[in-house]
């Protein structure tokens, strides 16, 4: 079903503005971890678009889209101190917690085959209209869209259905009527093949 | 270079089984990073995958981080959609924060319970949009210092009718002093039952040559500021009453040019959320 990996001659995209971010938010964090409320106002002006969008993005209701965020970034000010640079970046982390509570709620709150229509309903071609657009550094953009064409077809979708969607690997096989154990080797190929196109290392 | 096994029903090393335990015990766990880092798994899934790893060898634990890790940036890395969240939403999240000292938040004063569910959330809903997070920011940058405390009203009151002496004396009234960069203080007196407040500086320095300050109320509605009037070194030393308090979010005080300006220009030297 699948069509073959094709060979990767991209090179690493230079991570950009990424790394101006990371740093910032990483001098944030270690004052949030000391109590101080305006870096707590400063990272959250520069984080909550992110965090905020991908909320609507997995629940599509507004208010439970505000709760999350809001759980988010009162773990952000409680855990502050548990932010470890060698473990990721802070955008990673971020965004990790952000992630898990928008799933673990709209898991609770919704059936999965309700986020399967409102997936299919809602869902656009996410890489042009939500990378390409609304990340500012267009470099890095063009990276990202890039090397999402890079990964086959199902690779792409079942990341996408998994990530935005909020289903489990089995959900998504049932979705797309594909075997289990090959779903989650679409979804591991496919972010490893993102990985190496990205240059994360 | 990624070679896995595809869907062509060659059993590769790697290949996965149906369930997560199976993988676990056939010593395939490493491989389930990129499922785990999406949050692909249900919660006892990523338990048992937890709970695995926990008691992994450390060469197996430390190349699962790894994969995690690297899964984790990608993927922030690949889904960055933004959009912005609601104006209050600040101010609601700042409003729960544990253990941090109050920062220029007037504090209400006790009222009786609401009737009706409804209006009180309604009112906290009202509450909350008052400020934003622009206003929090100037606060906090303002190094702004409440202290709260009964009223003590003078004896330079001179009459019982004055706008002074009717915020001053109000029943309602609460006071809070508020740091002025730059030096002194600013004690605002609220009296909402009379849609008025008064501010008094003690020990601020004159303005700057050719500069005064300027007093602006904040509006809840997030529209421009509305200037109060302006304070010179002589008018420093008396008390000044600002009424229409009521649709404002917050008082703020600024250095403009002599004469004033038509916007504030910042940093705000003062500034006091009213929470009327």
């Amino acid at each position: 079903m699948e069509t073959p990996n094709a060979p990767n001659f991209n090179t690493p995209a230079p991570p950009g503005s990424a790394v101006d971010l990371n740093r910032q938010l990483a001098g944030l964090l270690e004052r949030i971890a000391g109590g101080d409320q305006q870096a707590f106002a400063e990272f959250y002006q520069l984080t909550s678009r992110r965090v905020y969008g991908m909320a609507r993005r997995v629940l599509i209701d507004p208010e439970l889209s505000e709760d999350t965020t809001q759980e988010v970034f009162l773990q952000v000010w409680q855990s502050a101190a548990k932010f470890d640079a060698a473990s990721g970046s802070p955008l990673a982390w971020l965004m990790t917690i952000s992630h898990r509570r928008a799933v673990d709620k709209v898991r609770s709150s919704q059936s999965s085959s309700d986020r399967e229509a409102r997936y299919g309903a809602g869902s656009q071609d996410i890489d042009h209209d939500s990378v390409a657009d609304e990340v500012d550094n267009r470099l890095e953009a063009e990276a990202v869209v890039r090397c999402l064409g890079t990964l086959t077809e199902t690779q792409q979708e079942s990341v996408r259905l998994a990530y935005y969607g909020g289903l489990t690997y089995r959900e998504v096989a049932e979705k797309l009527n594909a075997a289990i154990p090959t779903i989650k080797s679409r979804i591991r190929d496919g972010l490893i093949r993102l990985k190496n196109c990205l240059g994360v290392s | 270079m990624n070679e896995t096994n595809e869907s062509n029903g060659r059993q590769l090393p790697r290949a996965f089984a149906a369930d997560i335990s199976t993988d676990l015990g056939a010593g395939r766990a490493v491989e389930l990073a990129e499922i785990y880092a999406l949050d692909a798994v249900t919660g006892e899934e990523r338990d048992a995958i937890e709970e695995y790893i926990r008691t992994a060898p450390e060469a197996e634990r430390e190349a699962f981080h790894e994969r995690v890790r690297q899964a984790r940036e990608t993927l922030a890395m690949t889904f960055a959609v933004e959009e912005e969240p609601p104006a209050d939403l600040f101010d609601r999240i700042a409003a729960q924060l544990p253990g941090i000292p109050d920062t220029g938040r007037v504090e209400e004063p006790a009222r009786p319970q609401a009737a009706d569910e409804l209006a009180a959330a309604r009112e906290r809903r009202h509450l909350r949009r008052t400020g934003g997070l622009r206003n929090w920011i100037i606060g906090v940058a303002a190094a702004a210092f409440i202290a709260l405390g009964g009223v003590g009203v003078g004896a330079y009151i001179a009459s019982q009718n004055d706008p002074l002496t009717q915020v001053l004396e109000a029943q309602d009234v609460r006071q809070a002093t508020v740091e002025v960069s730059g030096g002194g203080t600013a004690t605002v007196s609220i009296a909402p039952s009379k849609d008025a407040l008064v501010v008094r500086m003690k020990d601020v320095p004159a303005p700057p040559p050719g500069k005064v300050y300027q007093m602006w109320l904040i509006p809840k509605d997030g529209s421009t500021p509305v200037s109060q009037g302006l304070m010179d070194e002589e008018a420093l030393s008396k008390p000044a009453v600002v009424k229409g308090i009521a649709s404002a979010a917050a008082l703020g005080i600024t250095v403009e040019p002599a004469g004033g300006s038509e916007a504030p220009s910042l940093p705000t030297v003062a500034s006091a959320q009213l929470n009327t």
